[in-house]
């Protein structure tokens, strides 16, 4: 029973750095129509980034900041140049991200070299939780609370502000949106930014649970991607659900069938998309 | 060129007209100059090819011819239907294995039962998955394909793991190395030098047939489906079995690109089922382009060649460069080095259009 209650809290952990990982996908992909197959690849670009910022001044919370900023601005520069002129043409924005992502990896590999970077916990996160018998990291506790606080962030940003109004709005009928006077293109370019933005803080902060490495982005990748399609597209709540059920679909498996776990998570994907391709709980977004 | 009396003519021609390129003479005469020349062309410069060219030339050619005709399959559906598949390595990856699994597994060594085996293998896998494919697929090209992108991403990863998983016959995340040189039948073995002239055959064969089905009856009712399928429908169509069809016949030439390429490179790895094969095929169908026929072939020259000069002098760059080549294609060549090149020759043939 213990063992159960521990390999539970791990895939709820797991679940929550899955959140993580695809909330910024799933803001750009579900809510404005964006398929940034980059994303891994750029989410493991923000954790090398953080991790080079802990190396030279060893601040953790400066480094979750400056990975955060260099994502948004390759972000920017993104959607900015190549993106914002591929509106609603999704197999040209597909391959455009899929070679941004190659470009990334081997950028990333160039400067920082193949060997696999294992980021650690600062000081005061160390250390393990202990009731009676069970014991757990301080860590994975963290990163559920730091995925609970970003999930309230984004839910009250689509559903109670102006922004997330004019995104969905936008999401419906972008031309009837902009006639009626409103600057789409900004605040899609804010929302991509901060798209981008979540996935260098879910880099930074999943590194000493995950590990980095150059061609970790394919995973990480195909990860988002089931996590959002099987949640549902185009609601924060619906990737929420999906990362819950990926993650603990996978801990578990991995802990009871080893064998057979490994295809859980894509079964499961082509069974929504067949099923309700909108998602559990998303709405149609296409 | 201008001074010919047949340029005064076609500059007086309506647009319409003049897209199609005027002839001076009849539709045969014209077709021929325009078309057959530069085929046979080609076709004999390949074919000649090994005896002048060292020895690495052909075997880059030979790369070219595999993956032109596994662009080309993708392309049927892709150009031709409008399904852009992202998995389409699953099939090229089934083929490859299906041939080295049955060569290495079962010590079936003929080279054309391996290739019966792996046809049939492919047809039958991409018959299963087309119906969950198509279900996802909807009716009509202008419904967003996102969810079949994100379906056949998924086919390709799952067949992936499969063949990881399934370590005993498919010799699991090494690969299935140490496929031999393909044995013909009545003691002929084919050799590395020869091997060339075995792909060129079946390319040429395929290319052959992939040129029959998409200038026939029913190549016409898959452009018809990619330019409109509920008008498709309105005339009596069941599109749903052209679209299925055609992800089939898509599928078996992929694996036919994909035997050859087990046989090229004596090994598959579990990479070639997934979205890093499948990338290759998507870059060189949009490197060639998606409307003109011969358009991924261009498209896998480009990029075999990019491939060679960046292992030659930038092998660690190398994904850079191909990043960048999906960059540029996208941003600067949406329409493809085909129809920039066929544009280039019906101006030299007639004059500035």
């Amino acid at each position: 029973m213990s063992t159960a209650i521990v390999i539970g809290l791990n895939g709820l952990s797991y679940a929550f750095i899955l959140f993580l990982l695809a909330a910024g996908f799933s803001l750009t992909f579900g809510v404005m129509g964006v398929i940034n197959l980059a994303h891994g690849a750029l989410f493991v670009l923000g954790a090398y980034v953080g991790l080079e910022v802990v190396a030279r001044i060893d601040n953790f919370w400066v480094a979750i900041a400056v990975a955060a900023l260099a994502l948004a601005v390759v972000g920017f520069g993104l959607y900015f140049f190549f993106l914002r002129h591929l509106y609603n043409k999704i197999p040209e924005q597909a391959v455009l991200t899929i070679g941004i992502a190659y470009m990334v990896a081997n950028v990333i590999l160039w400067i920082w070299g193949p060997v696999a970077q294992l980021g650690h916990a600062p000081g005061f996160l160390t250390g393990a939780f202990k009731v009676g018998t069970l014991s757990f990291p301080i860590y994975r506790l963290f990163i559920i609370g730091v995925g609970l606080l970003i999930l309230a962030l984004l839910w009250w940003l689509q559903d109670r502000t102006r922004v997330g109004a004019i995104i969905r709005a936008g999401m419906d009928n972008k031309d009837m949106t902009v006639s009626l006077g409103i600057n789409y293109g900004l605040v899609s370019t804010l929302v991509f930014l901060l798209g981008m933005a979540l996935a260098g803080v879910a880099g930074m902060l999943a590194t000493p649970i995950l590990g980095s490495y150059p061609s970790m982005g394919d995973n990480l990748l195909l990860l988002s991607l089931i996590v959002v399609v099987v949640g549902g597209t185009g609601y924060i709540q619906g990737t929420m659900l999906g990362a819950l059920i990926i993650g603990l679909l996978d801990t578990f498996g991995k802990a009871y069938v080893p064998e057979a776990a490994l295809f859980f998570s894509y079964i499961a994907f082509l069974a929504v998309l067949l099923i309700r391709p909108s998602g559990l709980i998303g709405r149609k977004v296409f | 060129m201008g001074d010919r009396p047949d340029d005064v003519a076609k500059s007086d021609a309506p647009r319409g007209r003049a897209r199609g390129g005027i002839a001076p003479t009849g539709k045969g005469a014209r077709s021929f100059v325009e078309t057959g020349l530069p085929v046979l062309a080609i076709g004999v410069v390949v074919l000649l090819l090994p005896l002048f060219l060292p020895t690495f030339v052909s075997s880059l050619v030979t790369k070219m011819m595999i993956f032109a005709l596994f662009g080309m399959s993708l392309n049927l559906i892709w150009g031709y239907t409008g399904i852009p598949s992202f998995g389409h390595a699953a099939f090229f990856g089934l083929g490859g294995y299906g041939a080295g699994v049955l060569v290495l597994r079962v010590d079936i060594t003929n080279f054309w039962l391996g290739l019966l085996f792996a046809l049939l293998l492919t047809a039958a896998v991409a018959a299963i998955l087309g119906f969950p494919a198509f279900r996802v697929f909807g009716v009509g090209a202008s419904d967003n394909p996102i969810y079949f992108l994100l379906t056949t991403i998924a086919f390709g990863e799952l067949l992936a793991r499969a063949a990881i998983a399934l370590r005993p016959i498919t010799g699991g995340s090494t690969g299935l190395a140490g496929i031999p040189h393909p044995d013909l039948g009545f003691g002929i073995t084919v050799t590395a030098g020869r091997y060339y002239y075995l792909v060129f055959v079946i390319f040429v064969v395929c290319l052959f047939i992939i040129y029959r089905i998409v200038n026939s009856h029913y190549g016409y009712a898959l452009r018809g489906i990619h330019d409109n399928e509920r008008r498709m429908q309105a005339l009596g169509y069941n599109t749903w079995l052209y679209k299925y069809t055609s992800w089939i016949i898509a599928a078996v030439f992929g694996g036919v690109a994909g035997v050859m390429f087990a046989y090229f490179g004596g090994i598959m790895v579990p990479n070639n089922l997934s979205m890093i094969t499948s990338d290759i095929a998507f870059l060189v169908v949009i490197l060639g382009s998606t409307t003109t026929f011969f358009g991924p072939i261009v498209g896998s020259v480009a990029f075999v060649g990019v491939e060679y000069l960046a292992s030659l002098y930038l092998p660690e760059r190398w994904p850079l460069i191909l990043g960048s080549l999906f960059v540029v294609t996208i941003m600067f060549i949406p329409q493809g080095l085909g129809v920039m090149i066929l544009k280039l020759w019906r101006r030299l043939l007639y004059g500035a259009a």
